[in-house]
């Protein structure tokens, strides 16, 4: 095998031939990323601006989308509804993290357990299981009823529903980044900061946010991109309109077999994701030990 | 053998395991795949397939669940290229597909043309239920009111438009439908809508004569009617996302009255999901629409021949009364070639003509102005 027959070999002549394998191992990913994912972007690109029915190039179909109030909605609910999943799932997820963290104990196993929970259930499941817990004259009401409360209104069909529904099903990547992102910070270092009478917050703002703003970063757009990509709880639990850019995409390939807006639309929404995701590259970069 | 050979080794015999096999279609096997839901598959894998498969020796069926519309047409645009490159699709037959997708599938020859495929059974097609030539249907369903009966007395359960109308916006948060594209249901409860605002006329509509500008008018009428109900609707307007949760909501007591599929429904109450005491009621100055499942054959599939045998064995009467019977759908043929009894014991239930609305652009048209005109318009913060 040449993996072994390389070892014997000096020093420099084995680096040389473990950067070979390197790239040969790195290779397979990045050919798979450029033919499932680089190439299907620019041949989407290339189809909604060179247009030859309507003579070459041409902007109309983003302009359409631009200019299109029911479009711009739906556009408007997708970036709503990804701040405020992002913005909920970062408060609920960082003291979750940081117990994960901290705790010593047999109770931080089973927080973990529930924590992670929500990956190894189905979304389509959830959906229903949502409509029967949170939905009209579902447990909850049963529950309000059984003591005399008036019947909660059901998030259900509207914008909220899709929240909660993804904030629940985002919750388990959230904890795992973050906690993972907690382990850089040493216990000699919290230790340090307590032993010159910090309090728990002067920890949490000196000590723990500093070293974590890289995974904090990385979080956001994960979860970003996750939401802002997100089809079958906005479907199932969001309301008719405005919907969000992914049951919106799929509508307008399927029942309105128009290919071409749904791919403008997808363009649109890629362009967002860049963003974040230039986020996350830019992180991971920096992120490298200097050479 | 050292732990790294043994590892890389290990691995590669790993990868090899889970490699996926390679899949040939095999000579006198259909390769079926569905949209549809699991009644269907059940009624497949029970009545057809073992009735074809003794009907005809050495042939096969492979059922095969599709995931639903989008899971289709992925496979047929890549029957599509496989056509192009002229390589064996491995598929031979799309139960519940519209051969208008992929585009430019028709012109390039990729669905055969049953009227010129000398099916024997092709004229006894209900001509209610005729798309265009490259679709063909072998079953149908219609969409009526189900409601509880224990909140709304059998007796007073609507019979026409104007009663149905009256008695949602008496009971405001009591009705809910779906969203037009997501289940047919909801989806003929809007065309039923459209029909009442152009004079309960269901021919104004045929496939041939889609036209922008007429469209909007006379979609646009309906629009307005259903516009108005909205604000007595669950939620003062929300809509489900499918049939299912319709009936969900319906079982939940959440509202009294939603419009469903007749099969769904009959199934729903064999199975409990809905309780006894729901009634079912079909209006009777102009009945809900009904669909009819289109089917698809590529031309290219390696099992050709034997599969538009398969086609014209479902058009016959045997298999037709089992729709009927067995799967509580409609027949796609004509009722003339139903068996009698069968045709006498559901004469009173099923109606000699169901409004049948047509796909292709009308049904595009409906599901973009209904998203455009009726969903949005929703004051959420009113009350």
């Amino acid at each position: 095998m040449t993996v072994a027959a390389a070892a014997p070999v000096a020093p420099a002549a084995k680096e040389k031939s473990q950067g070979a394998i390197g790239l040969l191992l790195v290779m397979l990913p990045v050919l798979l990323v450029i033919w499932l994912v680089i190439w299907p972007i620019i041949s989407a690109i290339v189809t909604t601006l060179w247009i030859p029915d309507a003579g070459g190039f041409t902007t109309k179909t983003y302009q359409f989308f631009f200019s299109d109030p029911y479009s711009l909605n739906n556009l408007g609910l997708t970036l709503w509804t990804t701040a405020v999943v992002a913005a909920i799932l970062l408060l609920l997820c960082l003291p979750i993290a940081l117990y994960l963290r901290f705790t010593e104990g047999g109770l931080g196993g089973y927080v973990q357990g529930l924590a992670i929970f929500p990956m190894f259930v189905p979304s389509i499941i959830l959906s229903y299981a949502f409509i029967r817990v949170l939905g009209p004259n579902g447990m909850v009401d049963i529950l309000l009823n059984a003591v005399h409360l008036p019947k909660i209104r059901t998030p259900y069909l509207t914008p909220w529903g899709s929240v909660i529904g993804l904030v629940w099903d985002n919750i388990p990547l959230t904890v795992l980044i973050l906690a993972s992102g907690l382990g850089n910070v040493s216990n000699a270092a919290v230790e340090a900061a307590r032993d010159v009478g910090a309090n728990r917050l002067q920890v949490l703002w000196s000590i723990i946010l500093p070293k974590l703003t890289n995974t904090l970063l990385v979080a956001l757009s994960f979860t970003v991109l996750n939401i802002f990509s997100s089809f079958t709880l906005p479907y199932v639990l969001g309301p008719a309109a405005p919907e969000m850019m992914g049951p919106f995409m799929q509508r307008s390939f399927r029942e309105l077999n128009d290919p071409l807006s749904a791919v403008t639309q997808a363009v649109v929404a890629f362009a967002f994701c860049l963003v974040f995701g230039l986020f996350y590259v830019a992180s991971v970069a920096r992120n490298r030990p200097k050479p | 053998m050292n732990r790294r050979e043994l590892l890389v080794g290990g691995t590669a015999v790993a990868s090899f395991a889970i490699m996926p096999r390679m899949a040939f279609a095999d000579p006198n096997r259909i390769d079926w795949i569905t949209s549809s839901d699991q009644n269907v598959i059940d009624f497949w894998t029970n009545v057809v397939k073992p009735k074809f498969e003794a009907a005809n020796s050495g042939l096969t069926i492979n059922l095969v669940n599709g995931g639903g519309g989008s899971g289709l047409q992925a496979i047929a645009a890549r029957a599509l290229a496989a056509l192009q490159t002229k390589t064996d699709p491995q598929v031979d037959f799309f139960e519940g597909f519209d051969s208008r997708l992929p585009k430019g599938g028709i012109e390039a020859g990729l669905w055969t043309d049953f009227s010129k495929a000398n099916l024997s059974n092709y004229s006894k097609i209900n001509p209610l239920a005729k798309d265009i030539p490259t679709n063909i249907q072998y079953r149908g369903s219609q969409v009526l009111l189900a409601y509880d009966s224990t909140k709304l007395p059998k007796d007073k359960a609507p019979k026409t438009w104007p009663d149905l109308v009256a008695w949602i916006k008496a009971n405001p948060g009591q009705f809910i439908y779906n969203r037009p594209d997501k289940g047919g249901s909801g989806g003929n409860f809007v065309v039923r809508a459209i029909y009442e605002a152009n004079g309960k006329d269901p021919s104004l509509f045929t496939v041939a004569n889609f036209d922008k500008a007429k469209a909007d008018d006379m979609l646009g009428k309906g629009f307005a009617l259903l516009k108005d109900l909205a604000p007595s609707l669950m939620d003062q307007g929300a809509y489900t996302s499918g049939n299912t949760q319709s009936i969900q909501l319906l079982s939940q007591g959440a509202v009294t009255m939603i419009p469903a599929w007749s099969d769904q429904s009959l199934s729903a109450l064999t199975q409990g999901v809905l309780p006894d005491t729901t009634g079912l009621v079909q209006l009777a100055d102009l009945g809900f629409p009904g669909g009819f499942t289109n089917c698809t054959v590529p031309t290219n599939g390696a099992n050709h021949e034997a599969t538009l045998k398969l086609v014209d064995f479902l058009l016959t009467e045997d298999i037709q009364s089992a729709v009927l019977t067995k799967l509580g759908g409609f027949p796609g043929v004509s009722w003339d070639y139903v068996a009698a009894d069968l045709r006498e014991k559901f004469k009173d239930i099923v109606p000699k003509s169901i409004p049948v609305f047509p796909g292709g652009d009308w049904t595009s048209a409906v599901n973009d102005g209904w998203y455009r005109t009726v969903a949005p318009n929703v004051d959420r913060n009113a009350k």
